[in-house]
């Protein structure tokens, strides 16, 4: 008997994994459910009758909290829970606070194991959805994404209000206040040209005394950073916080441009806390003040790592921060001392400069300054450094025990300097070398002259591309001990009173040199481990298959081990970086030894490729 | 159920002293002064072809048994009550085509499927006293033994809610729609006798919290509120 609820259906019909039920299945489904009011005053008797049930809210609002009543999971209306007891059999221990009353629909565990049993979509479903937080999750489409997760498309509101690059700036100012805008693009024949703010005409025209009567291209912005309508919210934030940049023009697929997005936009996304950090973080007027507000970060990073699918996410997230900050304190710097001699750039190494930065994390950066530096100018620039560094590490993010900072005079050179040093590194690779080189060529610049930067970059890409150092760098890969042991069995190590596995050190690292050298030897200059394995699919050096295997095992290990640190308490004596396989599910244990097993696979590529001399 | 004609159904309402309709019996009493939420409750909804219990008839039945806080969907059911007769203007609302109607089932039948759940249950429906009015008229025709505990009158419920906080209803308030929407409940199909019978299952399990909050009532201290 199939019944006629037909609202129901409709509505289930849109809810994954019912969506993915065939008919018969999904009348099944129909057949077996239950509704059940939920409100703050039944809540208890609801989830403590002990039958674990999977629930999916048809409306209200309810906060998913564990049994210590920490947060996990904001639960709306086609939100799907409860299935954890389902699937592992153990008892129900999270609980649930009623934000506002509503329904929930549930089904039996005996429903439950049938539609897992016959809908493989469903199955696969749960699979993933247990291992949310841990596994590529398949953005959009299917559930409610986290406002930062949306398109940016799906916010552009205003039409887009563009003027030629004939335009006067009177013109240009007219225009602005008649739209009531702060910006405008500017555009000729549907490509963008470039950028006209409000400040432009402040700073640049009126400040400066100049005729209004003159083009707008006298004093835009060329070729301004954009982005694209397809890119998510966390990108554009991302991006204007990296540029330090409050408008970016937005381009569709053929570069044309659609509109803009201001932080404004994203504020009115939400009250959301990212923007707001972030403008907390900018708006610091004092080292005290940042210090400050930089305090919030690690609270912060818990709940959005809560609220977001791809924990991934908060590893871009937190170098974001620190880009911020580094910009801050670069610039109450200069507001001390003055602006620099000469032309510098600021630049992140290691996990800040790949984005893959964890709460463990220490500092890694360096500076580069122009060739033409006179000896008594120095003194700004390690002064600079050391105030930068000291306020980093009073905002949270801790000096390097290496030493591998600006305010080493080792990490605080020329250009011409640097090629020198790392002429050196790759003549004699001493396992030293290497690892400095390794920190060296993950690089990102966070402020100062873009162009010092891109032609340094550049300069040492091409040092490094010498057969002999590339093979001892893949020599060195092949020695790295990949915790599995014979028969597939993951190797522990005794530490701290308990068998751990390093998965950044033995896991996350490894790849991430994989990957660096391979981009050393096709060239590529970009930072980060995913966008270096995007870069390489077309090249040759890893076939789609193993390029696809590495980036799911590294995202599954840095999010396995970002999860593990979010859910250590502030005193707790565990390894931040090791994880003891025997907490796992069975599930991550087969996923973690997959990981491993690729990174061996792709450990003895490397052999293959560069080992013997290219 | 014909909500434009909310004002006509009023009528035929009043004059009903108790909301309690056979209380005979040591169970039936247990469950009267037992605990609101351990009682048993039918919620169900009526499509008929007019108001008047005496020349009207049934078109559909939809019912869902409820065991506080839940509702057993996987227990509803729903008839549609077979007749040869033209249908009059009441199909622009209820939306059954002649052919539904040539293809129901024989209203003993169904009459017979719902006395089982209904039987010394609560009978839960907006505007109950307008449902019951035409079922006790069915049953007996056809012969079915079947007396609900009492009536749980979610229009009046709401009424008597509102009435506490303001003293003017304005017309259309109290709507199985309005009501809803009152309480966040999303918005569903109407006049679909189970739809609306689930509805109003919801509808009451969101009024009866909001009236009875943590306290202890019984079954009987929340029929007052129904009167």
């Amino acid at each position: 008997m199939a019944l006629d609820l037909q609202d129901m259906a409709d509505f289930l019909k849109q809810t994954p994994p019912f969506d993915a039920l065939d008919n018969a299945r999904f009348d099944y489904a129909l057949d077996h459910a239950e509704a059940v009011y939920v409100n703050q005053h039944n809540r208890d008797e609801i989830l403590r009758e002990g039958h674990p049930t999977l629930y999916v809210v048809r409306s209200g609002t309810y906060d998913l909290n564990d049994k210590h009543g920490k947060f996990i999971e904001r639960l709306e209306t086609g939100d799907v829970f409860g299935f954890p007891a389902l699937l592992s059999g153990r008892a129900i221990t999270n609980q649930i606070e009623v934000l506002a009353d509503g329904i929930l629909f549930c089904w039996d565990a005996a429903t439950f194991a049938y539609l897992r049993r016959y809908s493989e979509p469903f199955e696969r479903y749960f699979m993933q959805a247990q291992e949310r937080r841990l596994l590529v999750e398949h953005r959009g489409e299917d559930s409610t994404p986290d406002w930062t997760e949306r398109d940016i498309g799906s916010v552009i509101s205003r039409p887009l209000i563009s003027i030629g690059s004939d335009t006067s700036i009177q013109q240009a100012a007219i225009s602005m206040s008649e739209n009531k805008v702060s910006s405008l693009l500017v555009v000729d024949e549907g490509q963008l040209r470039g950028i006209i703010t409000d400040r432009d005409i402040r700073n640049r025209v009126v400040a400066k005394g100049m005729d209004y009567g003159v083009a707008v291209t006298a004093v835009m912005t060329q070729m301004p950073e954009a982005v694209y309508t397809r890119q998510s919210l966390f990108d554009a934030l991302t991006m204007m916080n990296q540029a330090n940049i409050h408008h970016l023009p937005v381009l569709d697929d053929e570069e044309r441009p659609v509109g803009m997005i201001t932080t404004t936009d994203l504020m009115k996304q939400q009250r959301s806390e990212p923007v707001f950090l972030m403008n907390a973080l900018f708006k610091a007027q004092s080292r005290e003040a940042l210090v400050e507000e930089a305090q919030n970060i690690p609270h912060y990073l818990r709940t959005f790592a809560t609220r977001v699918k791809d924990i991934g996410m908060v590893g871009r997230l937190l170098a974001s921060l620190t880009d911020g900050m580094t910009r801050k304190l670069i610039r109450l710097y200069e507001h001390e001392h003055g602006a620099a001699p000469v032309a510098y750039a600021w630049m992140a190494f290691g996990s800040q400069a790949r984005e893959d930065q964890t709460l463990s994390s220490d500092q890694d950066n360096g500076l580069l300054l122009a060739d033409g530096i006179k000896e008594g100018q120095r003194e700004y620039f390690h002064k600079l450094a050391e105030f930068v560094c000291t306020g980093l590490a009073d905002c949270g993010i801790r000096l390097c025990p290496g030493d591998v900072m600006a305010m080493n005079p080792k990490w605080n050179k020329t250009s011409l300097e640097w090629q020198q040093q790392i002429k050196k590194w790759v003549q004699s690779p001493t396992p030293d070398a290497i690892m400095h080189s390794m920190i060296f060529f993950d690089s990102r610049m966070i402020a100062g002259n873009q162009q010092l930067y891109r032609r340094h970059r550049d300069a040492i890409g091409k040092i490094a591309q010498r057969d002999i150092f590339l093979g001892n760098i893949g020599r060195h890969i092949g020695e790295l001990n990949v915790p599995l042991g014979l028969f597939n069995r993951l190797r522990t190590k005794s530490e701290k009173g308990g068998d751990y596995i390093d998965i950044k050190t033995q896991g996350v690292a490894v790849i991430n040199d994989i990957v660096r050298l391979y981009s050393l030897i096709e060239g590529l200059t970009m930072p980060a481990t995913p966008a270096r394995l995007q870069a390489l699919q077309s090249h040759n050096l890893l076939t789609a298959k193993d390029n696809q295997n590495l980036l799911e095992a590294w995202q599954f290990l840095t999010q396995l081990r970002l999860s593990h640190q979010l859910k250590l308490q502030g005193d707790s004596t565990e390894p931040v970086n090791s994880i003891d396989p025997e907490t796992l599910s069975t599930l991550q244990r087969r996923q973690l030894k997959a990981a491993f097993s690729v990174i061996k696979d792709a450990q003895q590529g490397v052999g293959f490729k560069v080992g013997r001399g290219l | 159920m014909l909500i434009s004609l909310l004002d006509k159904l009023g009528q035929l309402g009043q004059g009903m002293q108790s909301n309690i309709i056979n209380s005979d019996g040591r169970e039936r009493q247990a469950s009267l002064q037992g605990r609101w939420q351990q009682a048993r409750y039918v919620a169900l909804d009526l499509e008929t072809d007019g108001l008047d219990p005496e020349q009207h008839r049934i078109l559909a039945i939809g019912w869902v048994p409820l065991s506080v806080p839940r509702i057993a969907l996987n227990a509803a059911d729903y008839g549609v009550i077979q007749s040869d007769q033209p249908l009059s203007q009441s199909a622009v609302i209820h939306q059954l085509s002649e052919q539904d109607i040539q293809g129901g089932e024989a209203l003993a039948k169904v009459l017979k499927r719902l006395a089982k759940s209904l039987d010394g249950a609560v009978l839960v429906a907006h505007h109950a006293g307008f449902d019951w009015q035409f079922l006790q008229r069915a049953f007996n025709q056809q012969g079915v033994a079947c007396q609900p505990l009492a009536l749980m009158d979610t229009l009046k419920l709401e009424q008597t809610r509102l009435q506490r906080q303001k003293d003017w209803l304005e017309k259309g308030e109290l709507t199985l729609a309005a009501c809803r929407q009152r309480y966040g409940l999303p918005p569903v199909r109407q006049h679909h006798a189970l739809s609306d019978a689930v509805a109003c299952a919801e509808l009451f399990l969101a009024q009866a919290y909001k009236i009875v909050g943590a306290q202890k009532t019984s079954l009987k201290g929340l029929l007052r509120y129904s009167r």
